[in-house]
Order: structure tokens, then sequence, then C-alpha cells
């Protein structure tokens, strides 16, 4: 031990100058962990506990930790950054790096309550960032028609361009059209082209959320620079960081340093940026200096379009009708689309049947049926009086003639399947009938409906008209 | 008129068994646990379970909660602070009475919240609600959109079969047998609901406490009647 005594007498003096220079959060964050190992062959070897902390302390420190310490000690000359064994061997146990990286510190119970890190906001442009991403949101997956053309092209000019040529890009339009799908196919272009880029995405709540928490652990100066470090900075539905001061503040501080540096920032919201309320006159204008790209409504056109994709992604034979119908009918947006495409194809295989237009209609009735009011027994009686053409009294009258009879029958096994109201109740609605009457309608309605196939369409159509 | 008084019965908070062995598929609810079953294949963050007050939405909710160690939450509990702790442990949670809340902002706001956060973690977030999200006037679009594409399952009214196997399912919870003849009757003269079973049995079983007889159909008349 020529100088200055052993290895981690020297790291005691090491570590203390770099907490001067770091500050004292990052350096409980970062520094603190650190395990020295051994000096060998000029080089220290420096054990941590996790591989996002190994990322993030050789990027960050390593060469003022090995500037530094040459100072100590002049035989240092470089420092080798490692993941504790002991910790990759629980790691490995789970599927993937997102596992290892979730607790950069080893105590379970700082863990669980722990500021904002690295790891949690998945700076890096490796796969621990990109768990968060969905992977079927690529420019591939993205159906381009009239009403997105020009946010679409927006974005691919963000992966293209070697330079950052405007800034930020604004994306806004109305719920469920696109805005995410485009964001996080930004990312993943992004990473396909040069995967060192470090690439932030986030909704606005996350930002939010970490900031608060940020705040609480009085740990803002390792939030901050954590933001600032990325290439391209991606926050989502902006609009939720509106009207919280604090964090609208520390988000405009962001963006400038982020636009000063020349990286690129990409915003979406569901407004644009001057229609964006209880936001900062300041950074409304801000928000709007780059390229502003809205999104539209879609048109029949495109919802079919999307549909058409989007079964082929999944893989399944869908008649075009039913494709058709779902165009017409779920006009709102592209994600309730595609929910009710996902419903029926996850309907048809719970239940092993084809997808027909019926069988849409059915699973999809929630959604289609203008609203949800309970059918009353004087609802059903006047629609089947109707169908049947038979005067409504006659739903109450002694009279037996079977013109008459089998309406009232079809009337009170109807009321019976769709209102929870007690047999004897259903017998009084009908003319003070007996409950026995009502279960001998019942009987005979079930009955003459496997024997007449016509007799039991009519019953399932009054039945559907009833409901929808 | 002397004679016995009348017993006073005392609740003695017996609690129903909601294991999923204790649960009933029927036709109407059939369609509800093939969905919960195919957990966590689901094609969304969430799943909502809707249908009339006391069809066993809950009682669904209990075996998948079994399955999931999912916390419940009503929409009113949520704290927008504290959300990512409710999804800390299991990645799931039951929010029942969903649309309790909507029309409020803040309510909304969390429910919002709570779902991004399901879906960024992968985890899952499951509704029971009288009705489907469509009809719970949602105001936040952004909520109202997520909520719209997510799966929604009805859980139908129940069926004789059904209703009969409640009934004495819930007899037998309360360590009380019924005659065949018994549960016949109620199953024709009843409103048609689990609810409407729930209260049935209780009353029954207090009457028949009460009067220290044993269940019988004319009981069952007088009980039926009264109510």
């Amino acid at each position: 031990m020529s100088v200055g005594g052993s290895l981690d007498q020297q790291w005691v003096r090491v570590s203390g100058r770099l907490k001067e220079e770091v500050g004292e959060t990052a350096y409980r964050s970062w520094l603190k962990p650190l395990t020295i190992g051994e000096l060998k062959g000029g080089e220290v070897r420096i054990t941590v506990p996790t591989r996002f902390m190994r990322d993030w302390v050789q990027t960050h420190y390593a060469d003022r930790i090995r500037a530094i310490w040459s100072g100590e000690n002049p035989r240092v000359q470089s420092v080798d950054i490692v993941v504790a064994q002991a910790r990759l061997d629980v790691g490995a146990s789970a599927n993937d790096d997102a596992d290892i990286v979730e607790s950069p510190m080893p105590s379970d119970e700082i863990e669980e309550e722990r500021p904002t890190s690295g790891a949690q906001l998945g700076i890096d442009g490796r796969d621990e960032h990109f768990a968060h991403l969905d992977p079927r949101f690529t420019f591939e997956n993205f159906v381009v028609g009239k009403p997105n053309e020009l946010a679409h092209a927006a974005a691919r000019r963000v992966t293209d361009a070697a330079t950052v040529t405007f800034n930020p890009l604004f994306l806004y339009g109305g719920v469920g059209l696109g805005k995410t799908h485009l964001m996080h196919a930004i990312a993943w272009q992004i990473r396909k082209k040069d995967p060192n880029r470090r690439v932030l995405y986030l909704s606005a709540e996350k930002f939010m959320y970490q900031f608060i928490r940020a705040l609480r652990f009085k740990d803002t100066m390792a939030f901050k620079e954590q933001f600032r470090s990325v290439d391209v900075l991606m926050i989502d539905d902006v609009q939720f960081i509106s009207g919280k001061d604090s964090t609208q503040e520390e988000f405009f501080h962001t963006f400038n340093a982020l636009v000063d540096q020349n990286r690129q920032v990409v915003i979406s919201a569901d407004k644009s940026p001057s229609d964006l309320e209880g936001m900062e006159e300041r950074l409304r204008s801000r928000l709007g200096w780059g390229l502003v790209a809205d999104i539209h409504p879609t048109t029949y056109e495109l919802r079919l379009g999307i549909l058409q994709a989007k079964a082929e992604s999944m893989n399944v034979q869908i008649n075009s009708k039913v494709l058709e119908f779902l165009a017409h009918k779920i006009t709102s947006n592209v994600r309730e689309l595609e929910g009710a495409l996902n419903r029926i194809v996850a309907h048809a295989e719970l239940v092993g049947r084809a997808i027909t237009l019926e069988s849409t209609q059915e699973v999809l009735h929630d959604l289609l049926r203008a609203n949800d009011r309970r059918v009353t027994i004087d609802e059903i009686q006047k629609k089947v009086a109707e169908h049947y053409n038979i005067r409504l009294a006659d739903m109450h009258s002694a009279r037996r003639a079977r013109a008459v009879a089998r309406p009232r029958q079809v009337a009170m096994y109807l009321a019976k399947q769709l209102t929870a109201r007690s047999l004897p109740e259903i017998g009084r609605k009908f003319g003070g009938r007996d409950h026995t009457t009502v279960m001998h309608a019942v009987r005979k309605v079930e009955e003459l409906k496997t024997s007449d196939q016509s007799f039991a369409e009519d019953v399932e159509l009054l039945r559907r008209m009833l409901e929808g | 008129m002397i004679g016995r008084p009348a017993q006073l019965p005392l609740d003695l908070g017996h609690r129903a068994a909601m294991g999923a062995d204790d649960f009933l598929v029927a036709p109407s609810n059939e369609a509800a646990v093939s969905w919960l079953d195919l957990w966590p294949n689901w094609p969304a963050p969430a799943l909502v379970i809707f249908g009339p007050a006391g069809c066993g939405k809950t009682h669904l909710a209990q075996v998948w909660r079994a399955r999931t160690q999912a916390p419940r939450v009503e929409p009113g509990e949520l704290e927008i602070d504290t959300l990512p702790q409710l999804l800390a442990r299991t990645s799931t949670v039951v929010i029942d009475n969903a649309d309790s809340g909507t029309g409020d902002a803040r309510i909304e706001r969390a429910l919002f919240h709570l779902y991004n956060l399901a879906r960024e973690s992968g985890g899952h977030l499951l509704l029971t609600a009288e009705s489907a999200p469509a009809h719970w006037g949602i105001k936040l679009p952004d909520l109202r959109s997520r909520l719209l594409a997510a799966p929604a399952v009805a859980v139908g009214a129940p069926d004789d079969a059904l209703l009969a196997a409640i009934l004495v399912k819930l007899f037998a919870d309360r360590q009380v047998r019924v005659g065949a003849d018994v549960v016949g009757f109620l199953v024709t003269h009843m409103e048609r609901s689990f609810d409407a079973a729930r209260r049935l049995v209780a009353d029954l079983d207090a009457a028949a406490l009460a009067a220290r007889r044993r269940i019988t159909v004319p009981l069952a008349r007088r009980v039926l009647e009264r109510s």
C-alpha cells in the first residue's frame, strides 16, 4: 500500500470529492451503493447491484471516478464496473432485464418508496425502457389515411432527419385517434436506427408522479439530471400536466433545457397548444414553436382500413360484412373500434364459434345499444301486440282464441326472460292470471321454439327489438 | 295471546362461502366466467362485468381475487397520489360499483390514471357495475374511450336452475336444509335475482327461527306475501 492507505480508504476520499461535485442526492442514489473490489493491472473493480446501475454509473461517473482516483493513486488507470453476481442470479430467474433494473437499491424496503431513479424512468435506449412501449405500435402497423397523414409524415420526419429540424413536434387530436401509437412508433424507429440514442417516453402523469416523489424525497436534482440527459424526450397527453403549478414549472424548465441543447422533444395533447387550458401562457407559446400537427377524426374508409389491417395482424379471417358493420357503427375513435374487434375475436375463441354479423351484434350489444333502460312488461306487451297485429287489450283479456292466446304466451315468455318479475306478478299483469298459467306459457313457447323454426326466429327478433 | 313469545332471531353474521368451488356456473354467467378464466390473456388492461343488482358480480370478482390477490376498491376511495401503491403488489385491482363515481372529475381522473398505470405495468383492472361503460355517463373523454374499448361482459339474471341452486347454496350457508318443494315454490314465486334470493333466504331463516318451525311451503308463502 504505497499510496494513501487501503483501496477502501482511498475510495472514502474519492467518493467524498465526488459527493461535493454531484451533490448529496445523486451521491446517495448512485455512488454510495458501490462496492470497491480489487486493484489489478491498474484497473479498479467496482461492483454495483444492478445492470441498469452499471450502465448509469458507467456513462455518468466512471470517468470522474478514474480521474479523481488516479490523482489519489497514480497506479489506478481505469475502473471496471460490474454487476454483483448474487444480484444477477436473483434477476436471472425472471425473464427479462426489466426485473433486474427495477431495484437498484439492495434493500427492498428502500426500493419500494425510493425516489425517482433512472431505472424507473427507463432513460436508456436499452430494453428496460422499451418494456413500457407497446410492440404493436409501430409505423408498420399504423394505417395512414387523410385524417392522420400530416401527423404521420411529421412523426416520420423526426425519425428520418439527421438533425433536429423542428422542435418540439406537437401532435394533437381527440382521444383514441392514434397519438400514442405514433409516439411509440417514433421511439421504436429511433431505436431501430440507432440503439445508442437515449429516448425517454412517458405519460404526463408519470412525469407528475416522478416529480411529486422526487419532491417528497428531496431528490429533485437527480430527477432533473436524468431528464436533461436524454436525446429524445416524449411526453404523452401533456394536458394532464396542466393546472399543477410546480410540475408545470419543472416541465417548462426541462423542456427549455432540452430544446436549448438541440435535443428532440415530442409532445402529444388533446388540443392545440393555444387551446390547452390551465397552462401558463409562456409554456403554451413555447409548445407551439416547432411543428404542430393534428389528427382528425376518422373517416369510414380509414376505419375500414384499420379494421382490415388489424384483423390481418391478428391472423383472423373476418367476413367483410362484419368489418363494414363495425366501421359503420363505431365511429367515435380508433381505440374503441379496435377494442370492439378485440372483443368479437376473443368471444369467438372463447365460445368456439365463427364470427358472424349476429354474434357481433350480440357481443357488442352494450356498445351498439343507444340506451340502457330496463324493459318493462308493458313494453313487452305493446311490442308483441304490434308484432302479431292484435289489440293491446287482448294481452289482458280472457279470450282464448289461438290468434290472441299465442302472442300472449310469447309476451309472458319474454316477460320472464327479460325482467326479474316473479311469475305471480307477471300473471297479474296479464289480466290477473295465475302463475301456473305463466309457467304453462313459458313451457309452451320453449316447446314451439324447438319444433318451429320460423316461430323461434320470431321470438328471437322480438327479444332483440326489446333489448335494443 | 299468551303462549310462546316470538323468539328474537339474532343475525349471527354468517358469511357466505365465496370460493371458486362454491361458484355456480350457469348460462347466465358462463361468458363472464370464461373471460375471468382467460386472465391474464385479456386483450385490454381492463375487463368490465355488468349485470343487474344481485346477479352475482361480487361473487365473480371474489373468485378472481382469490386467484390474483387483487385489492378491492370503490371509485370514491381512489386517491391520485397513492394509485401506484394500489397496483404495486399484484398489478391487479378490483373496482366494484365502478360507475359510482362517474361524472365526478376527481374520481374519473383517478380511474383514468389507474387504468394507464395498469397498462404500463402490464397489470389488469376488473370493474363491476350494473350497466356497461357506454351508459356510465363518463365525462372525461380519455377515460370513456378506454373503458368503452375494454371488453364488457354481461351477467344475466339467473335462470330457474341457477336460481334454485343459489337458494340451496344460500340455505346451506346458513346450515339450513329445505325440501325440494320449497325451492320449487320459491323459484316460481319470487323475483328472479340473486339479491331477492339473498333477502328471501334471510327472511325465511329469521321467520323459521322466530316461529321455531321448519321452513315449509306455507311458511314460504307467508314470507313472500309479506314482502
